[in-house]
């Protein structure tokens, strides 16, 4: 088969043909696979690198996100507890003033019952006293002196227990 | 550098000049080959002159400089695979990153081209890459093969050899095919059959260009005076950039053309009939 031109040899091309294929089968297997093997492990392991710290980013933002919630609800509910805790001080003030008014009207309500049964006792005892002295009086006059002396002197007493009547209304 | 150093290395430049130009003076001017230049040339062209004993097959040297890349990629991915790749890292060291940057970037190459279907594509045109790359490269080192006629040749790129060009072609507008059958059926066969021209613009272009550079370093060479000096832009500047050059050009062609044969059809959509227009007769009515 060399009576081609340009000498041209079809045995000799399949002997090229099958030297290639042995190459390509050599090439591919020993050098072109494993390489491309390694390059797509490798790539792999950084992808997996990557999407793990993606995920590690995504859980951080996750768990960044729960805690400002959380914090946002304590704050509100320290919010709530303080306007909560304001109310009762001023509910326990205004009970304790209440209170504190109640206990003073009733300390001015007894003195006022104090003095007035105090006046009247006073009272009792300035009339027995009078009563007392009109008594000797009349006794003396009745006794020692004339009627007009003894007048006199009734009249002087009925003023002085008058004078001392005022004197303790006073 | 401080002017000590300076003054060193021109001397030592100066005196490997002056040693090259002796050589070129003191040397005959008959070169270093014993055929003439059109023998050299038709078979650098050809391969019908010097063939290669392979277990009672004559082949061409440039099969045989595709064995020897074929063995020096196997010992070396072999030496890679059990003594570097067990002990990659996470953070990579320079082998490393040079190895993960050829991969990548053929990976890169076919999903960026080829997006619908890609798995085989990526491994193909890093082994075409490899092999276009590393036998073109091997012309730098002058590797000597035995002829039958018991010549000593130096091995060319292997696709120089218009057969290795032409399998490289072929192989890759099968493969461009079998992407399309695998992502479209039919669809993808007929896809592909349009591009009828592609196998041999690719191969004819891989030979092509393989090819002048060889042509262009075989010329260099053949010439005493030239072999000094000149072969370190001409050869080894030149080899790489067309090792270079083709291997990008024939990876990106396949991985284009792949995904073009495999992109699955676009849906048909529905007309949109445009309202229809009063006629002016009734608009003046």
């Amino acid at each position: 088969m060399s009576n081609l031109p340009l000498n041209i040899n079809l045995t000799q091309i399949f002997l090229h043909l099958l030297n290639f294929l042995i190459l390509f089968a050599i090439l591919y297997f020993l050098l072109y696979k494993p390489v491309k093997n390694f390059m797509e492990k490798r790539e792999k392991t950084y992808r997996d690198m990557d999407d793990e710290a993606r995920d590690n980013l995504r859980v951080s933002e996750e768990t960044k996100a729960q805690y400002e919630s959380k914090m946002s609800e304590a704050d509100s509910e320290i919010s709530q507890m303080k306007q909560k805790s304001r109310q009762e001080i001023e509910k326990n003030r205004e009970t304790q003033l209440a209170a504190a008014k109640d206990e003073a009207e009733r300390i001015i309500r007894d003195a006022k019952n104090e003095a007035t049964r105090e006046k009247e006792r006073i009272l009792s005892e300035a009339q027995a006293e009078i009563s007392e002295m009109v008594t000797d009086a009349t006794e003396k006059l009745a006794l020692k002196a004339t009627a007009g002396e003894a007048f006199d002197q009734f009249l002087d007493a009925v003023d002085l227990a008058e004078e001392r009547g005022s004197k303790h209304e006073q | 550098m401080d002017k000590k150093q300076k003054k060193t290395m021109l001397i030592i430049f100066g005196v490997i000049a002056v040693v090259l130009l002796a050589g070129i003076f003191l040397t005959s001017g008959h070169g270093g080959e014993e055929e003439p230049i059109q023998v050299v040339m038709r078979d650098a062209v050809l391969h019908d002159v010097y063939k290669v004993n392979l277990f009672g097959l004559e082949i061409n040297p440039g099969l045989a400089a595709g064995f020897t890349v074929t063995g020096i990629l196997t010992v070396a991915a072999l030496i890679i695979r059990i003594f570097v790749i067990p002990k990659f890292t996470l953070v990579p060291g320079k082998f490393q990153s040079v190895l993960e940057l050829l991969v990548g970037y053929f990976d890169n190459l076919s999903k960026s081209n080829s997006p619908h279907i890609n798995k085989v594509l990526g491994a193909y045109i890093f082994a075409a890459g490899v092999y276009i790359f590393t036998g073109t490269m091997l012309e730098l080192f002058g590797f000597q093969v035995v002829t039958t006629a018991g010549h000593s040749v130096s091995m060319p790129a292997p696709l120089s050899d218009i057969n290795g060009a032409i399998m490289m072609g072929c192989t890759s507008y099968l493969f461009i095919m079998t992407g399309g059958i695998a992502a479209n059926g039919l669809r993808g066969i007929t896809n592909t059959l349009k591009e009828y021209s592609l196998p041999i613009s690719m191969s004819f272009r891989l030979f092509g260009a393989l090819l002048s550079g060889a042509l262009v370093t075989e010329l260099v060479y053949y010439f005493t005076a030239l072999s000094y000096v000149v072969p370190v832009l001409v050869g080894v500047m030149f080899t790489c950039l067309h090792a270079l050059i083709q291997a990008y050009v024939l990876t990106m062609l396949v991985s284009l053309f792949y995904g073009e044969v495999s992109e699955p059809p676009k849906p048909k959509q529905k007309k949109v009939t445009a309202p229809k227009v009063k006629k002016a007769k009734e608009l003046t009515v």
